[in-house]
């Protein structure tokens, strides 16, 4: 289960957009830009998110003018809130499938 | 010069003007019962045979057992010994699908993949793979991903996917474009039982022959005839596609 202060995180201004948004890898710049997010809080809450394991950096992409980028992807399908008994927050990860292979691909480009 | 991975299968080599590029993925797209399965299992089976290439095989349809008395059906024979020697490793359904979830054995193929031993790979088949993800644009990225895995690492593979039609309008799936070759298993219903074809449609850096030729099936494997016209099936009027 995990923690209240993931809800808090997630309760942030920007944050659930930010994982709407991260279905397919994304630079903290396109964030900012796509969704109307200062760059500053936008790191921040990449950084929490991170923090909270619902963002992943899932790589650094070469940019055309040859400068490192990191992209990040959420790293969640869903968050679930239950108050029935006592309260659970359950996080369900994105499908392993998909993750192994991206790792496994990673490697090969890397090599 | 391009390198080739030889079927070994009577006649098919020839059309495919020597063989499949190495390190390629290649569909083969037919009806259930059209060939699919024992066109891999005779692909394997002749690289360890005929080519010492050891292959492996990944089912999602059937258990080792099937495997086994499939190859064994068609004279295949050795198909137990090699199995047992590690020459043709099986992942079968049981395996693959172990905790209801292929991500375990996901971590055991990856690993296998990278053994360099291995040069021939059969997928059978694309759809139960499709299924581990949620939508066209998740099986494209990842049927891409992999295939690029298998290539990288030396693997020259075969992957069945049931598709019916071969009216190319009607019902060409998009992994027919992703792969780097596709071939077709025709079959036709007929008095004494059932013609059957074969149609190579595409084979990146290859030049083929792209008619559609008579194959059977019958002790021994798959037979495929490069003398079209000795089949009378094979009418204009009469071809099964148009």
């Amino acid at each position: 289960m995990a923690s209240v202060g993931l809800l808090r995180t997630l309760g942030n201004k920007y944050s659930a957009e930010i994982l709407d948004a991260t279905d397919e890898p994304q630079s903290a710049q396109d964030l900012s830009e796509e969704l109307d997010i200062p760059i500053a809080t936008c790191y921040r809450r990449i950084d929490e998110l991170t923090d909270h394991g619902l963002l992943e950096l899932h790589d650094s992409i070469l940019s055309d003018d040859r400068r490192r980028i990191k992209v990040y992807r959420r790293n969640v399908e869903s968050v679930t809130v239950e108050f029935d008994e006592s309260m659970s927050i359950d996080v369900e990860e994105r499908s392993e499938v998909t993750n192994k292979l991206d790792e496994a691909w990673r490697t090969l480009s890397e090599g | 010069m391009i390198e080739l991975t030889k079927t070994g299968i009577d006649g098919l080599d020839s059309i495919l003007n020597g063989g499949i590029v190495k390190n390629s993925t290649t569909l083969v797209s037919g009806n259930p019962g059209a060939g699919k399965s024992i066109l891999g299992l005779q692909y394997i089976y002749n690289g360890v045979d005929m080519f010492d290439e050891k292959g492996i095989y990944l089912s999602f349809e059937e258990n080792a057992q099937d495997l086994r008395e499939a190859a064994e059906s068609i004279g295949l024979d050795k198909w137990p010994e090699y199995v047992e020697n590690g020459d043709i490793l099986v992942y079968d359904k049981k395996e693959l699908l172990r905790e209801n979830d292929f991500s375990s054995s996901l971590d055991l193929l990856l690993d296998d993949f990278e053994d360099s031993e291995y040069e021939r790979l059969v997928l059978d088949s694309l759809a139960m793979f499709n299924l581990f993800f949620d939508d066209e644009k998740e099986r494209r990225t990842y049927l891409l991903k992999f295939a690029d895995i298998l290539k990288q690492n030396g693997l020259t593979t075969l992957m069945t996917n049931e598709q019916g039609g071969v009216m190319p309008k009607t019902d060409i799936g998009l992994e027919n474009y992703l792969t780097d070759g596709n071939i077709y298993l025709l079959q036709t219903p007929t008095e004494s039982g059932v013609n059957r074809y074969v149609w190579v449609a595409k084979m990146r850096k290859q030049n083929i022959e792209t008619d559609i030729f008579p194959m059977e099936i019958s002790w021994g494997g798959i037979t495929v005839h490069e003398n079209a016209s000795d089949f009378s099936m094979m009418n204009d009027s009469e071809s099964p596609i148009k």
